[in-house]
């Protein structure tokens, strides 16, 4: 048993290309996720039956269902509809509807924490029901947010690892292509898993510093 | 000539990968719940270093990719002990780990929504340290964590299909096989997906019925 990390040296460049894709796919599927979150979110919180029944559907389903197996359905089914894309945009539209499912959670819990006279002050003023959500509503409901979408930037960051399964050299894909260069998978994985630790780690102080930030007359109040 | 067609051989088949993703699951939550449980009691007797070690190795093991575990201890372990791992023994070993990280987390928020008078009222009426633990702690911190391990294992099961990725032929793997075979990739992954599906809510079913069970004294009864 002999420990060499240095061996890993050469191939930085090739990591830090993976980990550079990885970010790619964690900003754009988290854009995506909050955008479906969002929508769900509203559907959620709407009078219709129908629109809330089709939104619990959504989010119990993507919710239930392994990633991995959703993966492989958008993979291997896109090309069937005769719709071709890469497997990157494959990797960030299965990110972001996968994410937005949990994403519609933290920003339906957003809305339903706003205090009712905020909504009924805007009722007052005379703006429109559309105004009222769009500009009242959903600004305080994100805001409110942050720390919790944190936490799903963090878990969609964990997951896209999953990503190397359909060919996209992200950070995982990019360390297998190491791994089997270098014949040494032990090093390359540990240097991996305290990397994404404590990437993730920082990532989720940066968020909780931010979050406080956003809502310093909000969290004072209180 | 290539057999594209399903056939009646293909329910076996699935009914096969579900039997292993879910033997796997079972067996490893079941070892990571009383493993994770034992790592909390360590906590709990405020063990020297121990209680440092399990923290930093359980925030390891929530913060990074169960890919990667996977790949660590089944491409990782071996070259670097020289040992055989077999792809079973690797998938066993990382969710057992894995999920008793999780639950070492919610077991120790469990014990500390217990009020401290109650443990010291225990000790104050002559109960061992180990009564304490069994007659007080235990029921309520039980209770408490059902919720949050409920949710937990249904997220386990997910990751189980993770395994297929180092060569366990789980539900997942069948999936693939079946779907490379006949091309069918929507027939074959929603069969997969209501497969998974329906295996999540059992375990969320069963596991809000034991909750309701448990949390039955303090249920509202009415004025």
């Amino acid at each position: 048993m002999n420990l060499i990390v240095s061996d890993l040296a050469p191939h930085i460049a090739l990591l830090a290309q993976g980990a550079l894709l990885t970010v790619e796919v964690c900003v754009l599927a988290l854009a995506g996720a909050v955008v479906v979150g969002a929508a769900i979110a509203m559907m959620r919180a709407s009078g219709s039956r129908l629109l809330r029944g089709i939104a619990t559907v959504y989010v119990d389903i993507f919710r239930n269902i392994p990633f991995l197996v959703q993966l492989f359905f958008f993979y291997y089914g896109l090309p069937e509809l005769g719709i071709y894309v890469d497997a990157f945009a494959t990797g960030v539209l299965a990110l972001s509807i996968a994410g937005g499912a949990f994403a519609s959670d933290v920003i339906r819990s957003g809305i339903l924490a706003i205090d009712p006279g905020i909504v009924e002050a805007a009722q007052v003023y005379g703006l429109s029901r559309r105004t009222t959500f769009l500009k009242i509503v959903m600004p305080i409901a994100l805001r409110l947010s942050v720390r919790p979408l944190g936490s799903v930037l963090i878990n969609l960051i964990l997951t896209s690892s999953i990503l190397s399964t359909i060919t996209l050299n992200e950070l995982t894909g990019s360390a297998k292509i190491v791994a089997s260069q270098t014949f040494r998978p032990f090093e390359v994985y540990a240097v991996l898993l305290l990397a994404y630790a404590s990437l993730t780690y920082l990532l989720s102080i940066a968020i909780a510093r931010f979050h406080r930030r956003l809502n310093r007359g909000v969290l004072e109040a209180v | 000539m290539r057999y594209a067609d399903f056939g009646p051989h293909d329910i076996v088949l699935l009914l096969n990968g579900l039997g292993v993703s879910l033997t796997l699951f079972l067996t490893t939550s079941l070892v990571g719940v009383v493993l994770g449980a034992l790592l909390a009691v360590v906590r709990y007797y405020r063990v020297l270093v121990a209680r440092e070690l399990v923290t930093f190795v359980t925030e390891m093991l929530k913060n990074s990719p169960v890919l990667v575990q996977l790949f660590l201890v089944f491409f990782g372990i071996p070259a670097l002990f020289k040992i055989d791992v077999t792809p079973f023994e690797a998938a066993f070993f990382t969710l057992a780990l894995n999920t008793a990280a999780f639950v070492y987390v919610i077991v120790v928020s469990a014990v500390e929504s217990i009020d401290r008078e109650q443990i010291e009222a225990g000790r104050v009426f002559g109960l061992t340290r180990w009564q304490v633990l069994r007659h007080v702690i235990a029921p309520q911190a039980v209770a408490f964590a059902t919720g949050p391990l409920t949710a937990l294992l249904v997220n386990q099961l997910q990751v189980t299909s993770l395994i297929s990725v180092i060569g366990v032929v789980d539900l997942t793997k069948v999936g693939d096989i079946l779907n490379m075979r006949t091309l069918k990739p929507f027939i074959v992954w929603t069969v997969v997906g209501v497969l998974y599906y329906l295996a999540a809510k059992i375990i969320a079913l069963a596991g809000g019925f034991v909750e309701r069970r448990l949390t039955a004294h303090s249920a509202w009864k009415g004025l």
